[in-house]
């Protein structure tokens, strides 16, 4: 196969997504009042309801409604005031009824958009002359989202005894109904997507947003966010589709995009020895890099779909969307353009931090209790040092970020502290003081270490005095090691740019 | 002494509150009744006779404690057996639930259980309420009382002949075309329909879901009257989302008369082809009965009310489809033995535990609503739900409620019908309520003069006017002679108190 850069010179690749998002943040079910939990006992949280009992009816959960309605505000979308559930028919017991319960033609919020920021390697996947690019080389693709309908989720089923946990030579199949009646909600994107890396940014800035507006865990590894892929080839330049496969088992970012690379690069091939791309669901193999037939779609499944009488059509009022608007926090777009512009931060940190919504609290927290100009090393600290954990106090993120600011730790330091005080009420500056991680200022104790690390390097100094500058970040690097990280770095460039120049 | 089958519900009530009997008396009195006659009309699938017992105990140690007594304390019950109850099996008539034991109790059920009621069992019908003549039972026939070579009519042809024998004072039914007004009709007992959303239908095995509706029936309005108090006593079931709040008082004005009331006929509708001569001037008895006691007569219109069938055998079975989807054999009631797949043991278990009525309503249903189809004949069919009830609202502008046949025979023999589509055609009178959301009642008239069995007027109120139609259904009954009717050959035998 040609690598996915040279194919997409040629290939036009046309990319939907169809991702599901569990409600996870909700007490209960869609439906009934049973306990959302992923990890009690197989069968603990269930009722006539979710077990499709005989005379059991649904009743919908309101704050289900109101999450969706955030999510569509949140991701541009008309609100439709009038809509309805829908019946899905098919027969497979991960669905107690027989039916799921989803929408129909009309869902509760449709049409909207997302705009990506595309820069950097990612930027390159895109081919020049085929979208108006920043000299820097990013771009910006506007993404259109079709709809996000609301669902119930399917029961899990464990297949025992066949290959692969799948349901073909499985000698008993155990269902947990635990799962069964999650709020789901489906958005379905436009294929506007263009590239493997398009892709993982939507699913990305999508993550970043539901995480934001706290409807759900957002857990890839553990299915609490999924991604269907949906990709197609079309010669650069011509307008008809071709057609397209499904994607499955895209359970991380990386996937996604592999998966994606990998299809395109395979229908390529396809097409290019004048064979047809077949209509058919691949299965995302990580372990192999590659896809494999899951099923050919011969004909369009009938699923019988008709408004479900049990549920009355729903009437939004103005009020209730209202309630929801105002719910909608500040958006990561948002956070980072302000981080940027209140505080300086960089591009880069800002869009880390506003993209997690814990991090972005602990950074703001953090950044009341320091300087404004010691607020860019607050952000430094939280991006490169605690990054995701969620046991350092707001007011000990800032005294490391005081003590770094103020030249009077290392970062090697820095890190060593933050394993001290974690977990604990400790203050980092105190614990410093306490355990004498200062860095080194001796100028007597550093130039010793210069030496040391000048005769063992011969090499390099020959490079430098050969005119190579560079390689003084090198000579830097062994001297921080030979201190066991303690002195100062710009102390060390200092010192051997004295010694090499003389 | 007193015979428990000549009481009123508020009589039994009246009389333990009293202390002129225990509640324990009653039931015992009331499964004596049972077990005497139940052999010959065999209304019941399942007697509850421990449940009974328990709650007729209940119901004596609450008044020796003095606490007030509910509004049906004591009165001998029973339910169609697609409702839910803790301690039955709930079985639709069907081997394909023929093992399931209720895992809750349905709200309709639980109401009559708060209001002090005592649960006699299960009473048959046909095959999850598709047919009107309890025939199609997977169990057995029922017998009317009246005849017992003739059907008691259907679906809840064993709630109505439980009453119309004296086996219970109260049986509750669900309609979906007529299944509670026909039966009682051609059992000679009054059955209420009431408006959609009235009572919940939560626990309730669903068949049409947008026309299902529970209601009672009984020897007297004023019992169901009592009882429809007791299904809506509450409010609406938060279980149930199109259940809905409204009137909860249906005694304060029962006996207030129909003086001033306009009551529509439609002379088209007295034509219908099939319509026996006896039912004919029956309904002309009853008009004139309600002209008598004070009633304007006034003639009204439902013009599409000839589409009124089609449209219902389209939505009944799309909706009927769709609700048995999931008796599979997975999880639970009958499941195919020593099958190898999934597919396999779905199939057979469907294929062997459905009737045939059953499987001919779910196969219309598959095929209405697939990718094609549905376009043709569910939506259409909407459509048509749309303009019988728009007929409705006109005619109830000028009149309070509608008086027409409720079957357009008396009660036939076993196996005399055995066309399906010759039964949908006998729901003509019935169907278009539902399909409207309306209420509508039957009630016993006289007996015909050619068959010498019972028949029923029916009369059909605007939706949520349920107290209202009551009222009008009252003064039907005041002015003949069959409040109480118990059916001759049992009346008197058993149930001495």
């Amino acid at each position: 196969m040609r690598p996915l850069s040279e194919v997409l010179q040629d290939w036009e690749a046309i990319i939907g997504l169809e991702i599901h998002t569990e409600l996870t943040t909700l007490e209960t079910k869609m439906f009934c009042g049973c306990k959302l939990s992923h990890d009690d006992e197989p069968n603990a949280n269930v009722c006539p309801i979710c077990l499709g009992m005989p005379g059991a009816l649904p009743v919908p959960n309101e704050k289900a409604i109101e999450s969706i309605v955030m999510a569509g505000i949140a991701t541009n979308c008309e609100v439709m005031r009038r809509s309805m559930f829908y019946r899905k028919h098919y027969f497979y017991p991960d669905m107690a009824k027989n039916f799921q319960t989803t929408q129909g033609p009309v869902a509760f919020v449709m049409h909207g958009h997302l705009d990506l920021e595309v820069s950097g390697d990612g930027a390159r996947e895109r081919p020049e002359g085929a979208i108006e690019k920043a000299p820097d080389g990013s771009y910006v693709a506007p993404i259109r989202i079709l709809r996000i309908h609301m669902e119930e989720d399917a029961a899990k089923m464990n297949h025992l005894g066949g290959a692969e946990g799948r349901i073909g030579g499985a000698t008993e199949s155990l269902i947990d109904y635990n799962r069964c009646g999650t709020p789901l909600i489906e958005l379905v994107t436009e294929p506007d997507l263009r590239t493997p890396e398009e892709a993982r940014l939507f699913m990305e800035k999508l993550r970043q947003i539901f995480l934001t507006l706290g409807i759900s865990d957002c857990s890839l590894e553990h299915g609490s966010m999924r991604c269907d892929g949906n990709v197609s080839l079309r010669r650069r330049g011509t307008r008809e589709l071709g057609t397209k496969s499904e994607l499955k088992n895209l359970n991380s970012f990386k996937s996604l995009h592999d998966a994606l690379a990998y299809e395109i690069c395979r229908q390529a091939e396809v097409l290019e020895s004048g064979g047809i791309v077949l209509q058919e669901t691949r299965h995302w193999e990580p372990s192999r890099k590659r896809t494999v037939v899951m099923r050919v779609k011969e004909t369009a499944d009938d699923y019988r779909m008709y408004p479900d009488p049990d549920l009355v059509p729903f009437d939004l009022s103005d009020e209730f969307v209202e309630r929801c608007r105002a719910r909608v926090p500040e958006l990561p777009d948002a956070k980072r353009s302000r981080y940027v512009s209140a505080w300086g931060l960089k591009p880069y940190d800002a869009a880390r931090i506003a993209g997690e919504p814990a991090m972005a609290s602990l950074f703001e927290a953090a950044a009341q209790a320091v300087d404004t100009s010691e607020v860019p090393m607050v952000a430094n600290v939280v991006v490169n040092l605690v990054f995701g954990r969620e046991d350092l106090m707001p007011r000990q993120v800032a005294g490391l970020a005081r003590l770094l600011a103020g030249d009077a730790i290392t970062f090697a330091q820095a890190r060593e502290l933050v394993e001290l005080v974690a977990g604990t009420d400790r203050d980092p500056e105190k614990t410093a003081d306490e355990r004498g991680l200062r860095q080194s200022t001796d100028v007597q104790a550093l130039a010793d270490i210069v030496e040391t690390v000048l005769q063992t390097c011969d090499d390099q100094v020959r490079q430098y005095r050969a005119g190579n500058k560079k390689v003084v970040g090198f000579l830097v690097g062994q001297c921080m090691k030979a201190s066991h990280g303690n002195g100062n770095p710009k102390l060390f460039h200092q010192l051997l740019t004295q010694r090499l120049e003389s | 002494m007193a015979r428990l089958d000549e009481l009123s519900a508020r009589q039994i009530a009246a009389g333990i509150a009293a202390g002129d009997f225990t509640a324990t008396e009653v039931a015992e009195a009331a499964l004596e009744a049972v077990s005497e006659r139940d052999a010959q009309v065999q209304a019941f699938l399942q007697v509850s006779a421990d449940l009974a017992l328990q709650a007729a105990a209940a119901t004596d140690a609450a008044r020796a404690a003095g606490r007030p007594l509910g509004v049906l304390a004591g009165v001998p019950v029973a339910f169609k057996d697609n409702m839910n109850l803790m301690g039955t099996r709930t079985t639709c008539a069907s081997r394909m639930l023929e093992p399931y034991e209720s895992a809750y109790t349905a709200t309709c059920v639980q109401r009559l259980l708060d209001a002090g009621a005592t649960p006699l069992g299960k009473l048959n019908m046909d095959e999850f309420a598709f047919g009107s003549t309890t025939d199609s039972s997977a169990f057995h026939p029922t017998n009317n009382p009246w005849d017992l070579s003739r059907v008691p009519g259907g679906s809840s042809g064993g709630s109505a002949a439980a009453v119309a024998s004296g086996e219970v004072t109260i049986a509750l039914g669900t309609d979906t075309g007529g299944s509670i007004r026909q039966p009682a009709a051609l059992c000679g007992v009054v059955g209420m329909k009431p408006s959609y959303g009235m009572v919940s239908r939560y626990g309730v095995v669903a068949f049409g879901s947008s026309l299902d509706q529970v209601g009672p029936l009984a020897r007297r309005v004023e019992d169901v009257a009592v009882t429809m108090g007791a299904l809506t006593h509450g409010g609406r079931d938060c279980h149930d989302a199109t259940s809905q709040d409204a009137t909860r008082d249906f005694l304060s004005h029962l006996e207030d008369g129909v003086e001033g009331c306009a009551i529509g006929i439609i002379p088209a509708l007295m034509e219908a082809e099939g319509l026996a001569p006896e039912v004919r001037s029956a309904m002309a008895v009853a008009a004139q009965r309600l002209e008598t006691a004070g009633a304007r007569i006034v003639e009204v219109d439902l013009p599409n009310m000839a589409s009124a069938i089609s449209a219902y055998y389209v939505i009944a079975s799309c909706e009927a489809f769709s609700n048995l989807a999931r008796f599979d054999g997975v999880r639970y009631g009958y499941q195919e033995p020593g099958c190898k797949t999934l597919a396999e043991q779905s199939a057979l278990s469907r294929a062997h535990g459905f009737g045939p009525e059953a499987k001919r309503r779910q196969m219309l249903g598959a095929y209405l609503l697939a990718s094609g189809i549905y376009d043709a004949y569910y939506l259409p069919a909407q459509q048509v739900r749309t303009l019988i009830t728009a007929d409705y609202e006109r005619a109830f502008v000028q009149v309070d409620a509608i008086l027409m046949p409720t079957s357009p025979t008396a009660a036939w023999k076993h196996g005399a019908i055995s066309d399906p589509a010759a039964l949908y055609l006998a729901d003509i009178f019935t169907i278009s309520n539902n399909i409207a959301g309306n209420c509508g009642i039957s009630v016993p008239v006289m007996l015909g003069e050619e068959s010498g069995l019972p028949i029923g007027a029916q009369l059909q109120g605007p939706a949520f006017a349920d107290a209202r139609l009551l009222t009008i259904a009252r003064a039907l009954e005041q002015a003949g002679d069959a409040a109480g009717m118990v059916a001759p050959s049992f009346a008197g035998g058993g149930g001495e108190l």
